[in-house]
């Protein structure tokens, strides 16, 4: 709900490292047996057809380069590529040294890594390492076990030497390489150091660093970056950073700091959009704050925002968490009336609600109804209603739907699996809680643990209650 | 609710759970039952409770409760029938608490 899609980054800057790598891999998948190397490149030079001769010999080099290149010995790899590049007629080109390279480095250290390069280009005269050469090395680098940040410094300062001056590109590769692996603190580091020296971060960069900050540090360690970056870079943060940062602070259940932020937005010219919209409501419906939720809603319209499929489960999970079921139901008329489609989580949403009310027969009927309009239920809706079923006492109805989750192979949640034994046990049917605690650990629902304490559990209390003469 | 209330203090407890996977020296009977000198309370309840599935030793006419064979009575305090509610229950009688 109102998160960020993640597709808002531009694929092509991870392509640059992640893609040769991934593709050698593939083919290397493909042609699992060994051809003798030496058949392809006889035939390809009499037939002198160049593109037909690279493809094979890509694909027969590639898996000698995973298995060979896994000693960090650097004579040893040395020696590999002389090999290679000796046997083969038809020229190497960039993606081969790249693999190569890219193997070698996820062993080696950097030293070593930046010597094979230039051993590459003593040898191989005709191979001119480009920018996405010195991306491998780079993110190769960030994910060196050394704690400081010089093997980074080193790998730039070899690529500025080179004449390849950082871009954002370089800075992206940097960061994310660096948050992948936890290094928080560093990242934020080099990005201040990039903004000073070679390239600041584009927007995509700097919010997703914001993005990881906000995950791991406290709020005002967040503020003071932002700040920084805006007063010593001139980056300021945008309608996406104002979000992110809305989101993180409705998740902690501060929503008064998420309404400021919301002056903070207009006072920078910014209108908000719908993914700002979505994600203080779903703050305000995680405290069950249905009025509010409402209120933002109302707000949207006469802002002119037009609300999305988000916007209505939102508003419709949040109401009916409040127990606000009925005014739920009426949003969920509007929503079809709107030419939305609800699917499983608005139907489970308002199911949900309809349980917690002790109206589980009507949550039953919603589940007919959803069928009849070709919206499939997930293992999350049957979960909903049999443990609402359970509640409200209709063990029989929740024994079928039991059956048909059974048969269906749909796992059972802790909470739905508990209620299911406890009811079975107080109507005296444990044979019956005995076979679902079966069907739980057979479909790997829970663990065996976790399914053995409820059942014994569940046991132990009965007993008492029976002893104490309680009515069950 | 009683039954949350407990699983709450396992999940808080450790110990409570260590009781329960941890493997023990199982005492002489039970050994020839599991066919290990060494098994875990949850383990055991597991292998007696298979046993009583493959065996068919439910009542036909009542479910819930267990015709002991000779096997399983030699475990299970000698009765002739038992509750399949109280199953874990006599199963933890093999399993004393340890003393320190």
């Amino acid at each position: 709900m109102g998160k960020i899609p993640p597709s808002f980054r531009p694929a092509i800057t991870y392509s640059l490292v992640k893609k040769p790598p991934l593709t050698e891999a593939s083919s290397s998948i493909q042609t699992p047996t060994p051809i003798p190397p030496l058949h392809f490149p006889k035939k390809s030079s009499k037939k002198n057809d160049d593109k037909l001769s690279r493809k094979p010999q890509q694909s027969k080099q590639h898996p000698a380069i995973q298995n060979l290149l896994e000693s960090p010995d650097l004579p040893s790899a040395k020696k590999i590529f002389n090999s290679i590049a000796a046997t083969t007629k038809a020229t190497l080109d960039l993606r081969f040294h790249n693999a190569l390279l890219q193997s070698y480095a996820s062993v080696s250290t950097v030293p070593d890594s930046i010597s094979l390069l230039q051993h590459m280009v003593k040898t191989n005269p005709e191979f001119s390492p480009d920018r996405s050469t010195y991306h491998i090395l780079l993110s190769q680098s960030c994910r060196a076990p050394d704690s400081s940040l010089s093997p980074v410094h080193q790998t730039l300062n070899f690529m500025v030497s080179n004449g390849f001056k950082p871009n954002q590109v370089t800075t992206d590769i940097v960061i994310r390489s660096l948050c992948e692996v936890g290094r928080f603190d560093d990242a934020v580091e080099l990005v201040k150091e990039m903004s000073l020296k070679h390239s600041p971060p584009d927007s995509f960069t700097f919010n997703f660093l914001v993005k990881c900050l906000c995950k791991c540090r406290t709020l005002s360690t967040v503020y003071g970056f932002i700040e920084e970056m805006k007063n010593s870079f001139g980056i300021k943060p945008d309608l996406v950073t104002y979000t992110i940062l809305i989101d993180n602070v409705c998740n902690s259940k501060n929503l008064r700091e998420a309404t400021r932020l919301l002056g903070v937005l207009n006072e920078c010219g910014f209108k908000p959009d719908c993914f700002v919209y979505n994600t203080i409501m779903k703050g305000y419906c995680m405290l069950s704050r249905g009025s509010e939720a409402i209120e933002v809603f109302n707000k949207m319209k006469e802002e002119g925002v037009e609300p999305d499929l988000v916007t209505y489960n939102t508003l419709i999970f949040g109401l009916s968490k409040a127990g606000r079921v009925k005014e739920a139901r009426k949003y969920l008329d509007i929503m079809v009336e709107k030419g939305h489609f609800p699917d499983a989580v608005t139907y489970t949403s308002l199911m949900n609600g309809m349980c917690r009310e002790g109206n589980a027969l009507g949550a039953l009927a919603l589940l007919e109804e959803m069928q009849r309009k070709s919206c499939s239920p997930n293992s999350c809706t049957y979960n909903t209603l049999l443990h609402g079923l359970c509640k409200c006492r209709l063990l029989e109805k929740g024994i079928d739907l039991y059956r048909e989750m059974k048969s269906a192979g749909i796992k059972l949640e802790t909470a739905s699996y508990a209620t299911l034994v406890r009811t079975l046990c107080r109507a005296g049917r444990v044979a019956e809680a005995y076979e679902v605690f079966d069907y739980a650990i057979e479909s790997k629902s829970l663990t065996d643990v976790a399914a053995y304490t409820t059942l014994e559990s569940t046991l132990k209390w009965l007993k008492k209650a029976k002893e104490q003469g309680h009515a069950l | 609710m009683l039954p949350q209330r407990i699983k709450k203090t396992i999940t808080d407890n450790p110990k409570k759970l260590a009781n329960l996977i941890d493997l023990v020296n199982l005492p002489s009977t039970l050994r020839e039952f599991v066919g290990h000198s060494q098994a875990s309370r949850l383990g055991c309840f597991m292998r007696v409770w298979s046993y009583i599935k493959e065996n068919n030793l439910q009542d036909p006419n009542n479910k819930n409760v267990v015709n002991c064979d000779e096997k399983l009575r030699s475990i299970l305090l000698g009765k002739p029938q038992v509750d399949l509610a109280e199953l874990p229950a006599l199963i933890k009688l093999h399993f004393p608490k340890k003393l320190k």
